[in-house]
C-alpha cells in the first residue's frame, strides 16, 4: 500500500548536509501493524513522516496505492491524510476549547455525526467524558481522546509517532492495545524506541542512524 | 473550511442515563467544532478585550468627528433663521434703503412676498466654542407676527411685545441657550454683551426650532444708534428665496449695501472650517494608523498563541487555505462585531451628550452625523488587512512538523 523506495530526507546544518533518513526501502502492507524500532534521533518520527506525506523525501520515492506523493500538491497532501490516514503524535495535542467528543469530531470535516464518535470513545473507555475538556483529563484519557480521533473515519493506514512516550508504562500498553484492536481493516505502523510496546507487531523493523538495520 | 456539519445535539438518552452499565451522557449542545463562532465563544477572555479595543477604537474616531462636527452644525442651526429673507443693510447711509428695495421689487427674478423695514442691534448667544454674535430684531407688530410664522413657531407662550416698550420675544432656543424664562431680563445696561439703556424683558416665547429674538422697532430707533433701517426681503417659498438670495448677492457684487443671505453663511462655514478638516483627516488618519497597527498586532499575537492548534489541523490533514479561511472568519466577525458595537456605543453616547450636555442649553449636535460614522468604516478593513497579512506571512513558511515534534511549542 505505501512503498519508499531509496527515501532520504536530508537537512542542512551550517552548510553540512545531515540525513534524517537515509536510502530507505519499506513496504506498509495492508491491514498489518508495523512496528518502527529505534533508539532516540535514528529518525523513525522523520521516516513517519516521509510515509505519511507530511514531509517530502529530498531522494527517492514514497507510492500510497502507486502515486507518487513528492507529485501531489500540497492540498492533495492534506486531502490524503484527512481522508485516508489517521494520526497519534507522541503529545497527546488537543484543541482545549473543545470537549472530548468535539476532538474527535475534528478529524472528520465531512461527517460530523456524533453517534460513531461516542462509539469510539465509549469502546475507548471514556463514554461518560465526551463533554470532558481536556483540561479535565488526564494524561492517558487525552492519549485516548487523540486515539479516537485517529480511529475515527476508518483510516486506511494509522500513523502512531512514539504514542506512548508521554504515558506511563501500563497507559502506553493500554493505548497500543486499544489501537491495534480498534484499527479495523486498516493498517498500523508505529515508531518507538521500547520494544515491549510492538509486542502485538506483525512486523518490527529496526532504524539506526537513519538507515534501516537489516541485520 | 471543510463543510462541517450543522449544529447537532445529542440527547441523553433515558433508558441509558438510568442504566448502571452505561453512564449518562449530559445534554449539550455541540457546536460546529472548527466554526469561527465555535473559538470566539468559548474564548471569550480573547474575543472580549480584542473587540472591546475595536469597539473604543470606533467610538472615539466617530465621537470625535461628530464633536467637531457639531461647530459648524451649530452655526447652520443657530442662523437658520436668515434662510427665510435676505437682509439689506445701507451700510451708513438711510437714504439708500428706499431705492434698494425698489431696485430689488423691480427686478427680483421670483416674486416677492414681503418687505419688512426693521432695526437689529448686537446680542451674543453661547456655544461650545464661546460666544457668538446674533442680533436683535427689531420689528413693528405686523411684522413681529409675520416673521415668527415664517420661522416656523407653532404657538407663542406670553405675548408679543408692546409697540415702544423694552420688551422682548426670543425663541424657545435662544430662551434655553440663555437661560431665559418669561420675565427674565435679555438686554440690560451693564452687559457689554447683550446692551441695552433699560433693561428688556421677555414677554413671549416661539416655540420653534429656530434661533431668533425680536423687539419693538420703536424702541430700537428711540435708543440705538446709527439711526439706521435695513430691510429683510421675503421671497414666497423656500426655493423661491433660495433664487432670489443668489440674485442679490451677485446684483449688489462691489456695491455699497451689504447683503446677508444663509447660503453664504453656509460657503463661508465651509471655507472656515475646510483647514480644520484637513488637519482632523490627518489626525484622525494617524489614529486609526496606530489603532490598526496595534489591533493587527494584537490579532497576531493571538494567532501565534495557536500554532499548536494550527500545526496539529495541518499535519492531521487541514489544509492551509482552509485554516486561513478559518482565521479571516473569526478574524471578520471580531472585527466587525467590534465595529457594530462601536457604531452602537457611539450613538448611544452621542445621545447621552445630546441629552446632559447639549440640549439643555441648545446646543447642537447630530447624533445621526453620518460623516462621524462613514470615518469608522475604513478601520475595520484596515485592522483586517493588517491582521490577515501578518498571518499569512506566518502560514507561508508554517512547518507542521515543527509543532508535532514540539520545536515550535
Amino acid at each position: 500500500m505505501i512503498q519508499a523506495t531509496g527515501a532520504s530526507l536530508a537537512y542542512s546544518d551550517q552548510g553540512r548536509q545531515v540525513f534524517a533518513c537515509k536510502d530507505i526501502d519499506i513496504d506498509v502492507r495492508e491491514n498489518e501493524f508495523l512496528g518502527i524500532l529505534g533508539p532516540s534521533g535514528s529518525g523513525k518520527s522523520s521516516l513517519l513522516y516521509l510515509l505519511s506525506g507530511l514531509k517530502i523525501p529530498t531522494s527517492g520515492r514514497i507510492l500510497y496505492n502507486g502515486a507518487d506523493l513528492s507529485s501531489l500538491s500540497d492540498d492533495q497532501r492534506s486531502h490524503l491524510r484527512i481522508t485516508q490516514f489517521g494520526f497519534v503524535f507522541q503529545q497527546p495535542y488537543l484543541l482545549g476549547y473543545l470537549t472530548a467528543l468535539e476532538n474527535v469530531l475534528v478529524s472528520t470535516p465531512q461527517d460530523q455525526d456524533p453517534d460513531s464518535a461516542i462509539e469510539i470513545l465509549e469502546k475507548l473507555g471514556l463514554g461518560h467524558k465526551t463533554h470532558r475538556h481536556p483540561h479535565e483529563l488526564s494524561g492517558g484519557e487525552r492519549q485516548r481522546v487523540c486515539v479516537a480521533r485517529a480511529l475515527r473515519g476508518s483510516p486506511r493506514v494509522i500513523f502512531a509517532d512514539e504514542p506512548t512516550a508521554a504515558l506511563d508504562h501500563s497507559n502506553g500498553v493500554s493505548v497500543v492495545t486499544l489501537l491495534n484492536r480498534l484499527r479495523g481493516n486498516g493498517s498500523l505502523v508505529m515508531v518507538t524506541h521500547d520494544p515491549s510496546m510492538l509486542a502485538e507487531a506483525d512486523r518490527i523493523v529496526k532504524l539506526a542512524d537513519g538507515t534501516l538495520d537489516n541485520g | 473550511m471543510n463543510s462541517l456539519s450543522d449544529t447537532e445535539e445529542t440527547k441523553a438518552d433515558p433508558k441509558i442515563s438510568n442504566s448502571h452499565d452505561k453512564p449518562s451522557k449530559p445534554k449539550r449542545r455541540i457546536l460546529r467544532p472548527l466554526a469561527p463562532s465555535t473559538y470566539l465563544l468559548r474564548n471569550l477572555g480573547k474575543t472580549i478585550p480584542l473587540t472591546a479595543v475595536i469597539v473604543l477604537a470606533v467610538t472615539l474616531v466617530s465621537g470625535i468627528i461628530a464633536m467637531i462636527d457639531s461647530i459648524p452644525y451649530s452655526i447652520r442651526t443657530v442662523y437658520k433663521y436668515a434662510k427665510e429673507d435676505i437682509g439689506i443693510t445701507p451700510r451708513g447711509d438711510p437714504s439708500l434703503l428706499p431705492g434698494l428695495v425698489k431696485d430689488i421689487q423691480d427686478h427680483s427674478p421670483v416674486p416677492i412676498g414681503r418687505v419688512i423695514t426693521c432695526r437689529v442691534t448686537s446680542a451674543v448667544v453661547h456655544s461650545i466654542v464661546g460666544k457668538w454674535p446674533f442680533l436683535m430684531l427689531g420689528f413693528n407688530q405686523d411684522d413681529m407676527r409675520y416673521y415668527t410664522a415664517r420661522q416656523g413657531a407653532r404657538q407663542i407662550v406670553g405675548r408679543y411685545p408692546e409697540p415702544g416698550k423694552p420688551e422682548a420675544l426670543v425663541s424657545r432656543p435662544v430662551a434655553k441657550n440663555l437661560g431665559l424664562k418669561l420675565g427674565s431680563i435679555v438686554l440690560k445696561p451693564d452687559d457689554i454683551d447683550n446692551y441695552s439703556p433699560t433693561p428688556v424683558k421677555v414677554v413671549g416665547i416661539a416655540e420653534t426650532d429656530r434661533w431668533f429674538m425680536m423687539d419693538p422697532i420703536e424702541y430700537q430707533r428711540a435708543n440705538y444708534f446709527p439711526p439706521i433701517d435695513d430691510a429683510m426681503i421675503f421671497a414666497k417659498n423656500s426655493e423661491d428665496q433660495d433664487r432670489l438670495d443668489h440674485w442679490a448677492v451677485k446684483r449688489f457684487k462691489g456695491q455699497r449695501p451689504l447683503v446677508f443671505a444663509y447660503f453664504e453663511i453656509e460657503k463661508n462655514t465651509r471655507e472656515m472650517f475646510a483647514t480644520l478638516y484637513m488637519i482632523l483627516n490627518v489626525v484622525i488618519g494617524a489614529l486609526a494608523l496606530v489603532i490598526t497597527f496595534m489591533m493587527g498586532m494584537l490579532m497576531n499575537i493571538y494567532q501565534s498563541q495557536r500554532l499548536v492548534e494550527f500545526g496539529l489541523l495541518q499535519a492531521i490533514g487541514y489544509t492551509k487555505k482552509q485554516l486561513l479561511r478559518r482565521v479571516l472568519l473569526e478574524s471578520v466577525t471580531v472585527i466587525f462585531v467590534g465595529w457594530f458595537f462601536g457604531m452602537i456605543l457611539t450613538f448611544g453616547l452621542l445621545h447621552l451628550a445630546n441629552a446632559l450636555l447639549m440640549a439643555p442649553k441648545a446646543y447642537a449636535l447630530d447624533v445621526f452625523d453620518r460623516v462621524a460614522y462613514l470615518y469608522t468604516v475604513p478601520i475595520p478593513f484596515a485592522i483586517l488587512v493588517v491582521a490577515v497579512t501578518t498571518v499569512v506571512l506566518r502560514f507561508r513558511k508554517f512547518d507542521p512538523v515543527g509543532v508535532v515534534e514540539r520545536r515550535l511549542v
